[in-house]
């Protein structure tokens, strides 16, 4: 367990370091990274260890989002109780849908959870009642804590921060229990997973849940931070963006997570020099990654240990001499 | 009454297009097992192939159209090399994620070359129009089903009576055997994708003149088209047409008789409810379990 903490406090140092040094629009940035990688350690769940492909996990993040700015917005709630009410609803309707749609599998639900994610989209574009339809909600209230309100990036990086931590930690708890292991069992070999009393459908519908319930609570901090929910920010190519920072941080990996949510949040900043060109160039980019770099960039922390193994060598067979007689 | 055939007619034409770019994606799936999300960038690329030899170069349409199908086999090879040679081997999810960066680029690439107003790709028989119980009706439309009708004749000569096209369905049924029996597999795998491509380059420049060439109008297409897919059966061609047209139809008629905000809801959601009940479609693959 002390690995875990030591990653979650690099991260969490880290962050608050950058928030001290850098200028507001890439504490934006940074932001919008923490929510993303809160909604990626989700995806991990689903995808990286119960190996169930959700093109969906952006509409999951937009119930979540729409939750709070309804209930903030229509009814007057506090952002709190409207984010527990909103993330326990998404979590009650991803455990409804997972039900049936979790029999399909590969392909089937890649595509399944698309539907589902066009269909969240469609439902709030013209919903105008409810949604606003493509004017989306606004005025949707700050976060308060004791009477003062989280405004401004840098509080709210700080807040978001500690946020990540909490989940980071509580998803490695879950990844090291057996609840963990019956999910990674399940994506490696159903049959066998089934065969030695692991309850598949239930394990399942598990991670599915745990998974909308990270990407509700990203999506309330979401509609927090830039205070505006609209439709677009819940399309389907969000779900797509979602599994490609993962696949691009390292599959099934926690750490992964988050080295792809910020990585993909920011190389629009890094590739600015390419001008309109970006989004062709950003393509063929993650082109190469999946190809040359098939376990993304926390697979390359692989190929440490095998570099340091000489080095790494040594001490151990110093301790085995002094463990000797 | 003479709303509804014409609302039939159109909803043929546009459950035509949906039907051919429905047929490639079928194709390169049960070839390569790949589920190409870069299907609709392919139509996108039909239709703009279409506008940069008809309005940029002015060729004539004969000559235009078959200028702008043998970019499009070009292209096919290209992504056959590019994109699928190096990720073959690779878990499913790595595919569908490259596809859709594939298509992320290709609509950029769109986007920079054409840029973001829209065209108005002409149809050889513009301004035409036909009379079908007493209900007019444009040329085109009528054309486009035609067309479709051709080529699906077509790809059963070729799937049924051409050793090209039998060594393409051995390739498709057991990749293994097909190597065992002598079958130059690669080259037979790269007409698959050049196959694909040239039906969307097909679809692509019938769409364009019924609805504006516009870069971004390769996702929905895409949409359509694995809506198509599922409705018909995964991996099966007549499901591929049958579901096609159910999705042009069904978007034709919701739109003027349900709701146009929600006419898409109605494809998506007999998708959704075919996953759930019958997840192999109409015609499609058996879904078996193994350990």
């Amino acid at each position: 367990m002390r690995v875990p903490f030591l990653i979650t406090a690099v991260i969490v140092s880290a962050g608050v370091l950058l928030s001290l040094v850098l200028p507001d629009y890439h504490l934006r940035l940074l932001n919008l990274s923490v929510v993303s990688a809160i909604a990626l350690i989700g995806l991990n769940f689903a995808f990286g260890y119960a190996g169930l492909i959700s093109l969906g996990h952006a509409a999951f993040v937009g119930m979540g989002a729409y939750g709070l700015a309804i209930l903030t917005t229509r009814m007057g709630w506090s952002p709190w109780r409207a984010m527990l009410v909103a993330t326990t609803a998404t979590a009650a309707f991803a455990g409804l849908i997972g039900l049936p749609l979790l029999r399909l599998k590969g392909h089937y639900l890649a595509l399944a959870t698309l539907g589902l994610n066009v269909s969240f989209y469609i439902v709030a574009a013209n919903w105008i009642d409810l949604t606003g339809g493509t004017n989306g909600i606004s005025r949707i209230p700050e976060l308060t804590i004791a009477g003062r309100a989280i405004a401004g990036e840098r509080p709210f990086l700080w807040f978001g921060l500690a946020v990540l931590a909490a989940i980071t930690i509580v998803a490695f708890m879950i990844h090291t229990s057996r609840y963990g292991r019956a999910m990674i069992a399940v994506r490696d070999d159903e049959t066998a997973a089934a065969m030695s009393g692991i309850d598949v459908t239930m394990t399942k519908i598990a991670a599915f849940v745990l998974s909308a319930v990270c990407a509700a609570i990203a999506g309330c901090l979401f509609a927090c931070h830039v205070r505006f929910v609209a439709p677009e920010d819940f399309s389907y190519a969000h779900s797509i963006t979602y599994l490609a920072m993962l696949i691009v941080g390292g599959e099934s990996t926690i750490v992964g997570a988050i080295l792809g949510a910020a990585v993909l949040t920011f190389l629009p900043e890094w590739l600015r020099f390419l001008g309109s060109a970006y989004l062709a160039f950003f393509g063929l980019m993650m082109l190469a990654i999946l190809v040359f770099l098939p376990s993304g960039i926390a697979g390359l922390g692989r190929y440490l240990p095998r570099l340091r193994s000489p080095t790494r060598a040594a001490p151990a067979s110093v301790s085995a001499k002094e463990l000797g007689p | 009454m003479a709303d509804l055939s014409q609302l039939l007619i159109n909803g043929l034409a546009i459950g035509s297009v949906y039907a051919l770019a429905a047929i490639g994606f079928v194709i390169v799936y049960s070839a390569t097992g790949v589920v190409n999300f870069a299907a609709g960038q392919f139509v996108m690329f039909g239709t703009f192939a279409g506008v940069a030899m008809l309005i940029n170069a002015r060729l004539p349409w004969p000559s235009g159209y078959g200028a702008a199908l043998a970019a499009m086999a070009l292209f096919g090879a290209l992504f056959f090399f590019v994109v699928y040679l190096p990720l073959r081997k690779s878990p499913i999810v790595t595919i569908i994620v490259a596809t859709v960066a594939v298509g992320i680029t290709m609509q950029n690439v769109a986007l920079l070359t054409f840029g973001s107003w829209p065209f108005r790709l002409p149809s050889p028989v513009e301004g035409w129009t036909v009379t079908i119980a007493g209900t007019v009706v444009p040329a085109h439309f009528v054309a486009v089903i035609v067309v479709t009708a051709v080529m699906v004749g077509l790809l059963w000569l070729l799937f049924y009576r051409t050793p090209v096209g039998i060594g393409m369905r051995a390739v498709a049924q057991d990749i293994q055997a097909a190597r065992l029996m002598g079958l130059k597999v690669n080259r037979l795998l790269a007409l698959s994708w050049i196959l694909a491509a040239l039906l969307a380059g097909v679809a692509g420049l019938m769409l364009g003149p019924i609805w504006f060439a516009d870069v971004n109008m390769g996702d929905p297409i895409a949409l359509k088209a694995f809506a198509a897919t599922i409705i018909g059966g995964f991996g099966s061609l007549p499901g591929a047409i049958v579901g096609g047209m159910f999705v042009g139809l069904s978007e034709v008629l919701g739109a003027s008789y349900v709701s146009s905000a929600y006419k898409d809801l109605i494809s998506f959601g007999i998708m959704i409810g075919f996953l759930l009940v019958r997840p192999q479609g109409v015609f499609g693959e058996r879904i078996q379990d193994r350990g």
